[in-house]
């Protein structure tokens, strides 16, 4: 019984109209598993957001142009996420993990 | 009087007066301006002070009402009797900036229409935090030439293994993107002007082509029809202007020293207070001339140093509870309340709150001669 709603989800991910929405870089505050979702803590200064998107399927999560399991992005990790809109709010596209940009080189 | 006696006359008249530039008071624009330049940081300080209502964007929740109702005293960019609330929680190693029950800044006031539809006076304090922290405003004169110190600078100071022993372990903070923070009591902004752009939106809930959505009340929408300006509530050049202004902002040049405050300075360096609070600076490559690898008066080595449990408060990004940003210590006359929180009113007990990594050079002023003791809080206050 519990794999329908997880079902209906996953078609109506697939018939939904999607249009491209946004790319959205920052550290994963969470990994949500029913349904499927990350978030995103993005922000300019003291002036934080948190980005709720839905994970699916067909998302493509890579690391280093490496195709990894979604299993392997944590929290605390810095990503790109490029979402479409959905009626039902932003669906992952592609989740990047990348490398914090700053140097890491201090003694 | 012959014509060559008066002709040295006119030019040691003129060496004199080239000597003797008129000080850099508080509020002063950097020296050495061009015109273009000049007139960007008056038009900053017009929107530096406006004043936002909820008619033109303020709120719904918010700390003050404009940048110059906190940064006001005894001039724009000064400091200010303010007081703002933050909170985070910290399970380490991770530091959760709580940005799913309204962020770590904890606004104080809401607009009267918040106010009707939800009955709160300020931001709810969110559940989920382990830590508060109770933030006085920092004055902003010469934010603009640290914002150009070289990252491979402020890395040269780093010593996170204290592999010289002398019990200072400093060590860089960061911004989510792992990018070298340098603003901000937990150093985790890397630029000035994402300082302000940020502080727009989460000050005064300006919402700006930067920061173009509000925050959440408490992690919740904010209710229909209470916040009725469009995003952003102001453009790119209000912005603009503001950073300019924030920028070209002067470090007040130091009161003159007397002989009990230049004896104070060298007994800051000796007791240790200079290994963390670095008196000078040097901005790297700026198109702007007055920002181009200048040295200046910095006091500060922009790095977070653990300053003891007693000091502890939140984390933020990497930065742990007990760890802080030296604070820089241009402007210091201007101030009334001292540490990060406001804790102390008297430079002498800022310097006895001090431990941690500083306990040592905190130590050495205890052990100075009570007149020793007052020379150097006789040169601070010359800052």
């Amino acid at each position: 019984m519990s794999a329908y709603p997880a079902l209906i989800l996953l078609l109506l991910s697939l018939v939904q109209p999607r249009i491209p929405a946004a790319s959205y870089e920052g550290t994963v505050q969470a990994l949500k598993a029913h349904p499927p979702a990350v978030d995103v803590v993005t922000g300019v200064g003291f002036a934080l957001r948190l980005i709720h998107v839905s994970t699916v399927p067909a998302t493509v999560v890579d690391s280093a142009g490496t195709t990894i399991p979604m299993a392997h992005i944590q929290r605390g990790d810095y990503v790109r996420v490029d979402c479409s809109a959905s009626t039902t709010g932003l669906v992952a596209d592609h989740i990047a993990k990348l490398e914090p940009r700053g140097s890491k080189a201090a003694p | 009087m012959s014509g060559p006696a008066l002709r040295v006359l006119v030019v040691v008249g003129c060496v004199a007066l080239v000597g003797c530039q008129k000080p850099i008071m508080p509020g002063d624009p950097l020296r050495n301006l061009n015109q273009a330049e000049r007139a960007t940081f008056d038009s900053g300080r017009v929107t530096f002070d406006e004043v936002f209502t909820p008619e033109t964007g303020l709120g719904p929740l918010f700390n003050s009402a404009s940048c110059g109702e906190c940064h006001e005293d005894p001039a724009s960019g000064g400091t200010g009797d303010e007081v703002e609330l933050h909170a985070s929680a910290f399970h380490p190693p991770l530091c959760d900036p709580l940005v799913g029950e309204g962020g770590f800044v904890i606004q104080l006031h809401t607009t009267p229409a918040l106010k009707t539809a939800l009955g709160i006076d300020s931001e709810p304090f969110p559940p989920s935090a382990t830590n508060r922290a109770s933030r006085t405003t920092p004055v902003l004169f010469g934010r603009g030439l640290l914002d150009l110190v070289p990252d491979s600078v402020i890395l040269s100071y780093a010593d996170s293994a204290d592999a010289n022993g002398d019990g200072i372990s400093g060590r860089p903070g960061r911004f989510l993107d792992g990018r070298l923070g340098r603003f901000g009591r937990k150093g985790i902004v890397p630029t000035l002007d994402e300082f302000n752009d940020g502080a727009y939106a989460a000050e005064m809930g300006i919402t700006s082509p930067a920061v173009p959505t509000e925050e959440t009340v408490g992690g919740k929408p904010i209710p229909a029809g209470v916040d009725p300006v469009p995003e952003p509530e102001i453009p790119q050049l209000t912005l603009d202007r503001t950073n300019a202004f924030v920028r070209f902002l002067a470090p007040p040049t130091p009161l003159k020293a007397n002989k009990t405050a230049k004896r104070g300075r060298q007994l800051f360096g000796d007791i240790g207070c200079a290994a963390c609070h670095i008196p000078t600076l040097t901005t790297g490559p700026s198109p702007v001339v007055a920002l181009n690898r200048q040295v200046f008066e910095a006091y500060t080595d922009l790095l977070l140093h653990d300053m003891g449990p007693d000091l502890a408060d939140i984390c933020l990004g990497e930065t742990n509870p007990a760890e802080f940003r030296t604070e820089p210590l241009v402007g210091l006359r201007v101030k009334t309340n001292f540490m990060h929180d406001g804790r102390d009113t008297t430079i002498d007990a800022a310097i006895r709150s001090h431990g941690g990594e500083a306990a040592r050079a905190r130590d050495g002023f205890l052990q100075l001669s009570a007149e020793e003791q007052a020379a150097v809080v006789a040169f601070l206050k010359t800052l």
